[in-house]
């Protein structure tokens, strides 16, 4: 009896009445501030790929080349929609809810850099590395099998046995050299920090 | 020792109530609970095994995916640990956006148990209430972090997304509004005579067994038990929080812990909002090696991550520990245990709030 | 009579939701679905979560060991006509645990046929909502025809 009398009290409620008799669903947008997935602004992209280096999800996004020029690509079914690709975008070619437009308005960026490590003990020094480095190729393309070079400019060579990492500083963090090392001796970390722009204090 | 068991009944791992894979296996004489058993294991990922090697702009991404529904509290117990690591100071107004998310991500959680508990014990319509009041929080959590569930809202050194003036404004404005709400539907739940029936007394963890089974979080906060990590964080200690505790120990003190936790943590982020410091929200810094302990407050309790890192802030071991398997110990062993009814074992189990997810990871 | 079965069948679905190892983002993204503001009943879509009685299935998450026989056997349980709808990144793709050492084996449609997707981590309720029920009169017509 109590329970019927609770149920008769709530029902009875004017909001309950007006909502149950006047309500219907609202048309479901998707509101303006929703992360959905990024698409381009139009603005030129510089083939940089900071994009895919700090790219959580394995094979989201690629930069390719469309029509003369290159474009990224967003994956759905792998893409996460963090947005954490618009924010690494010196050019701001890609936009994803307010993302963009905090991030121009914070100052905030993210750096990135990127070492090279070797396991000398796991080393073959077959060169594999040095041969397969996108960079390397395009600062020395007569690179033969052995990853000898007479280059200084080249990221990594094989010099008098060993492998030596000369410009640690050229290399863009793409792991190419990780995924063709039979071995698994190199590793290439990834270090990111992000930052705002006029804020000295509680620097390490 | 020979015990006479009339069946060993089995529920799950599909099952309406719950809605991931889980089995309980009870044993039963008539409709009395003898001995009952959670069995795990339909969601091992492997998790922890992928973290490793990685840095942790990318493990940042998996530790939000250990649960989905407390998130933000995954999140920044992570970076939180990695803080401590490196020696990063997060910027202060930062810290308080942090609070901010993480609180609103409790609420949510919390209304959502609740849901979960009042579907269980088949009273729809409050259930329905629930999920409704809880779209409204996850509108200011969508407001602030442009997402609905994986937020990734913070980074070390601080947070992602300054909150504008705007934004601000419009939490303050609604926070009102949903305490009241959810003020009246703890007084539907309280006063509910048909509620009380099915809460009451049902599924008693008594303190003692709460502190033999290690329940933490609601659980044991509803068995007189004062635990809550968040009293030892630095922000939450500016903010003067302390834990809500019940003694009844049965169904309806974790539920209704549940909500006063709710109320609570609508003052902390209406606090929070207030006192807002002027200021950057990013501090910077790089993650360097070392490793450590840390814990922090879930809503389901305790969650505590230890992490070591290599010479460039790469995981090199990682060892989560999440609330959950506690807390589905303390249901299994100790409220189910004696249980008059088999209908009741699914409400205890869900009102423990377990998170599979987390649990198994 | 044809098109009557086809309108009828097109407005009243019952879903069955499978979990097979996701992180339960996408979970309590469909138990949104339920609330009162995006109201998935008023469609005439039912959650029921018993496979016997569903026509389609969601499946969630990216499939782990434990599942891969339980679900075809799932499948196998749903009385024609069905479809299954991938939810989320994780059936598609195995999302971001779909790397070196993991114990997942995504995407789903190794094991069941998937008759749509829905990419998003996880997506929204109104994407659930409007995926089902665009799914639904095409997976659902002219049923009796094709069989025969």
């Amino acid at each position: 009896m109590r329970s019927i009398l609770f149920y008769l009290r709530e029902f009875i409620r004017q909001e309950w009445m007006r909502k149950f008799i006047f309500v219907r669903t609202a048309p479901l947008l998707t509101p303006a501030y929703f992360r959905d997935f990024p698409v381009r602004t139009g603005r030129e992209c510089t083939h940089c790929l900071s994009c895919m280096m700090i790219c959580p999800a394995p094979g989201a996004i690629e930069v390719v080349r469309e029509k003369g020029e290159w474009a990224p690509i967003i994956h759905k079914g792998h893409c996460i929609r963090c947005g954490l690709c618009v924010e690494a975008c010196p050019e701001g070619v890609l936009t994803s809810g307010f993302v963009l437009e905090r991030h121009a308005e914070q100052k905030t960026s993210i750096r990135a850099e990127y070492h090279i490590q070797i396991d000398h003990e796991r080393c073959m020094r077959c060169g594999n590395c040095c041969v397969a480095c996108p960079v390397n190729k395009e600062v020395d393309p007569q690179m033969g099998a052995g990853g000898y070079s007479s280059n200084d400019e080249v990221i990594m060579r094989i010099e008098g046995g060993r492998q030596r990492v000369i410009h640690e500083e050229r290399c863009t963090g793409c792991k190419t050299c990780e995924e063709t090392c039979p071995n698994m001796a190199i590793r290439v970390a990834r270090v990111v920090e992000v930052q705002q722009e006029g804020n000295d204090e509680a620097r390490v | 020792m020979k015990r006479t068991v009339d069946v060993s009944f089995p529920v799950g791992p599909v099952h309406p109530c719950w809605k991931e894979p889980a089995r309980v296996k009870c044993e039963t004489r008539g409709e009395y609970v003898l001995r009952a058993e959670v069995e795990l294991g339909y969601m091992k990922k492997g998790i922890e095994r992928i973290m490793k090697g990685r840095p942790w702009q990318e493990v940042m991404f998996l530790a939000e995916r250990v649960c989905g529904i407390c998130s933000v509290v995954h999140n920044m117990v992570f970076i939180e640990t990695m803080e401590k690591i490196s020696g990063i100071a997060p910027a202060e107004r930062a810290a308080y956006l942090r609070v901010v998310a993480n609180e609103l991500d409790r609420i949510q959680s919390h209304l959502l148990a609740n849901f979960s508990y009042c579907y269980t014990i088949e009273h729809e319509t409050l259930g329905m209430y629930l999920l409704d009041l809880r779209e409204k929080v996850m509108d200011l959590l969508e407001k602030l972090t442009g997402a609905r569930v994986n937020k990734a809202y913070m980074v070390p050194g601080g947070v992602r997304f300054d909150i504008g003036e705007e934004t601000r404004h419009a939490i303050l404005g609604s926070i009102p509004r949903i305490r009241e709400e959810t003020k009246r539907y703890r007084g539907m739940f309280s006063g509910g005579p048909m509620i009380g029936l099915r809460s009451k007394g049902v599924g008693i963890l008594s303190r003692e067994d709460a502190g033999r089974c290690h329940a933490v979080g609601p659980t044991a906060r509803a068995s007189g038990i004062a635990v809550d990590c968040r009293q030892r964080h630095p922000t939450y200690m500016k903010l003067g929080f302390s834990p809500v505790v019940r003694d009844e120990g049965d169904n309806f003190a974790r539920v209704m812990v549940r909500f006063d936790e709710a109320i609570q943590s609508l003052s902390l982020v209406q606090q929070c909002l207030e006192r807002l410091p002027e200021g950057p929200v990013l501090a910077g810094g790089i993650c360097r090696a070392g490793e450590t302990v840390h814990r922090g407050e879930a809503p389901r309790g305790e969650l505590s991550y230890f992490v070591k890192t290599d010479e460039y802030g790469r995981i090199a071991e990682i060892s989560i520990q999440t609330p959950s398997i506690m807390n589905i110990e303390a249901a299994a062993h100790y409220m189910m245990t004696g249980a008059v009814s088999l209908a009741d074992v699914t409400s205890i189990f869900i009102s423990a709030d377990p998170c599979i997810a987390c649990t198994e990871r | 009579m044809q098109r009557v079965k086809n309108a009828v069948r097109s407005r009243s679905i019952h879903v069955c939701v499978v979990d097979t190892g996701s992180c339960n983002g996408c979970d309590i993204e469909v138990l949104a679905c339920l609330s009162p503001r995006y109201d998935i009943e008023q469609y005439g879509i039912y959650v029921h979560n018993n496979p016997r009685e569903a026509d389609v299935l969601l499946v969630i998450g990216a499939v782990t060991p434990q599942w891969e026989d339980k679900l075809i056997a799932l499948w196998e349980k749903i009385p024609e006509p069905k479809a299954a709808i991938a939810v989320g990144n994780c059936p598609i793709s195995g999302c971001v645990f779909n790397r070196h050492d993991s114990y997942v084996s995504a995407p789903a449609s190794k094991f069941i046929p998937i008759a749509a997707e829905i990419p998003g981590c996880p997506p929204r309720p109104t994407e659930i909502l409007s995926t089902i029920l665009a799914i639904a009169p095409l997976a659902f017509k002219d049923f009796e025809r094709e069989r025969k």
